[in-house]
């Protein structure tokens, strides 16, 4: 009976235990749907005299004229960052290659830690270092070698340094990727003639796919949200951004840069609030679209 | 002891009647936060500096971030005090912001040092209407049409990204905003004129202290002040021709030859009148004593019928 007595108080005691971990866990879930709620409650002020339509698509941004178009803005963040991956994914998916696959050890071990540390830097330093070293770039090599003129602050500026600040996410998540690859899949491949680079080709990548989606969907969201670094090389200017080599102005940016005009103007604090949610709902729909790709792939695999 | 004898003394000083310092013997004791407009910071730190030379019982936090910053700050109760350089909106004072000013000093329009044209920019000047075809209508596209030259070079403009009183102030001149003006929005005082320097075809514009270098007070290495031409006659006359040193500028700025905007007020901003001693203290000591560091610290005093409406304002006569 005694023994009946401590199992049923074990029992509760599991109980109790799977119980709370159940809250823990839905907790993040129910604060991004906190936040959603919030900021459109916030929202809502604006929502009420202008149509949702009109202040997405619309790219007149004079808050003093009351015109809230936020187009300029979502174009620009889309513009940034497609950049920003075009650049990084295929030289962080090579690195990450040649550190699993090719790299004597000692490279490797030595090359980990460094990646880490990038990834660790505060954007404000990245910001500077764009200002010094990027925008300068830009202006003075980048644009004549493509006819233009350039003041530097611009698009690709933005998103070269955005580039640099997601190399270490890519690298990292897809070289954890590799490694978890059975080493006897390679061994495999090798055994019926087939070159380093043939079975990084049909072997690793192949074997690797839904893991290096998963990297570059992390990649993604982080530059989607990345604030002050961009905004100190992106040159502001709201507009829908015509060319690489002009400014533009994502959607952190405009949030960060006129926090302070919200009391001064009516509707402001409710069109910014509103960009946030547009944010938010744009690396959502995001992260579910990689999501429902990854699950097609897995699938597809089985 | 002889502490609070000093405090004693200086309470005496300070004058009779201030309703809100603690008995003589006690001595004021108290915390104030700041926050805001990076045009006043040097001139706070130099009063906290000062104030708490005085009054060691009192702790003051300051921190920098833009005029929209400290009136956001300010009015959702999270500083005592707001530095705010521009003018103060009735949005704002409709939410309760009380605007004290407590000193004064200008935005000064920038070159690069090393621009081709610098010589005929320092004769000629800028006309207002040359300015107004930069940053508004972009009407005027080239240095040429800036001097009055042949010459091709595009204008490379430069504004200020983050919402700030320099930006405001500069547009005020244009009988503009902030949001009118056009260019590359760059962020931060020092981003701007960092981008200024760096580009010999750019033109952007800097609070007073950040323009000129507080040791040398001399413009900063790399920038060269655009001059003024105020009556539009086509060149820079002796009496507009007031950028040399900081000293210099700042005399113009008293005397009216440099115009208003873009020399404007700066303010302290508070929530109502302010309920603590130590912030009430503080404002007082600011509007009296504090102003006689003013013109070491590169700033305009402001005359004295000014000084007595912020008093009066704090409910003191």
């Amino acid at each position: 009976m005694n023994g009946g007595k401590i199992s049923a108080f074990r029992l509760l005691k599991d109980n109790l235990a799977r119980r709370s971990m159940f809250v823990l866990t839905i907790v993040p879930g129910l604060l991004v749907a906190l936040m959603v709620v919030g900021l459109l409650l916030r929202s809502k002020a604006i929502l009420a005299v202008k149509p949702l339509s009109r202040l997405l698509f619309s790219s007149a941004w004079h808050p003093l004229r009351g015109e809230f178009g936020l187009l300029p803005f979502i174009t620009g963040t889309l513009w940034v960052t497609a950049v920003a991956m075009v650049i990084a994914v295929p030289i962080s998916l090579l690195a990450a290659v040649y550190l699993s696959e090719y790299a004597p050890r000692a490279v490797r071990e030595t090359a980990r830690p460094i990646v880490d540390l990038l990834a660790g830097l505060p954007s404000v330093v990245y910001g500077v270092w764009g200002i010094l070293m990027v925008v300068p770039f830009v202006s003075d090599q980048l644009a004549p070698l493509f006819g233009t003129k350039s003041s530097g602050y611009s698009i690709l500026a933005g998103g070269i340094v955005l580039a640099i600040m997601v190399f270490p996410t890519i690298i990292h998540v897809s070289l954890e990727v590799f490694t978890s690859i059975p080493h006897a899949l390679r061994e495999a491949s090798f055994s019926l003639g087939a070159t380093r680079w043939e079975t990084v080709k049909h072997v690793v990548l192949r074997k690797g796919g839904q893991g290096i989606i998963a990297a570059v969907v992390l990649g993604v969201s982080r530059a989607f949200g990345e604030t002050m670094a961009v905004l100190m090389v992106v040159g502001n200017i709201p507009k829908v951004p015509k060319s690489l080599f002009g400014a533009g102005y994502p959607l952190p940016a405009l949030i960060a840069n006129n926090y302070g005009e919200m009391m001064s103007i009516p509707l402001y604090d409710s069109a910014l609030m509103l960009a946030s949610l547009v944010l938010l709902v744009v690396v959502l729909v995001f992260n579910v679209l990689a999501r429902i790709i990854l699950v097609r792939a897995e699938r597809k695999a089985e | 002891m002889k502490k609070t004898l000093a405090v004693l003394i200086v309470l005496g000083l300070a004058g009779a009647g201030l309703a809100a310092v603690p008995a003589p013997g006690q001595p004021l004791k108290g915390q104030i936060s700041i926050s805001g407009a990076w045009a006043l910071y040097p001139m706070v730190q130099k009063w906290i500096e000062e104030f708490t030379k005085v009054y060691p019982g009192v702790r003051i936090d300051l921190q920098a971030g833009g005029a929209g910053k400290g009136i956001a700050d300010v009015l959702a109760g999270m500083v005592d005090i707001g530095m705010v350089s521009r003018d103060v909106h009735q949005a704002e004072l409709d939410k309760g912001a009380l605007a004290i000013a407590v000193t004064k000093d200008a935005v000064v329009g920038t070159v690069n040092a090393s621009n081709p044209l610098l010589k005929d920019i320092r004769a000629r000047g800028a006309k207002k209407d040359s300015l107004i075809g930069l940053w508004i209508t972009g009407a005027v596209k080239t240095w040429g049409q800036v001097v009055g030259t042949s010459d091709r070079t595009e204008v490379q403009v430069f504004t200020r990204s983050d919402a700030c009183g320099a930006a405001e102030t500069w547009a005020a001149y244009f009988g503009k905003r902030q949001e009118d003006l056009q260019g590359i929005g760059v962020y931060g005082d020092p981003g701007l004129a960092d981008a200024v320097r760096r580009d010999p075809s750019s033109i952007g514009f800097n609070n007073v202290n950040f323009a000129y270098d507080a040791k040398t007070k001399k413009p900063i290495e790399g920038l060269a002040i655009l001059p003024l031409d105020q009556n539009g006659n086509g060149q820079v006359d002796s009496q507009e021709n007031v950028y040399g040193t900081r000293d210099e500028l700042c005399a113009a700025i008293a005397d009216g030859r440099y115009p208003s905007p873009p020399a404007r007020e700066l303010y302290f901003v508070t929530k109502g009148v302010p309920s603590s001693a130590a912030v009430k203290a503080f404002l007082r000591w600011v509007l009296t004593k504090g102003q006689a560091f003013v013109p070491e610290t590169g700033y305009i005093s402001l005359p004295p019928d000014k000084l007595k409406k912020g008093l009066a304002l704090l409910g003191e006569r």
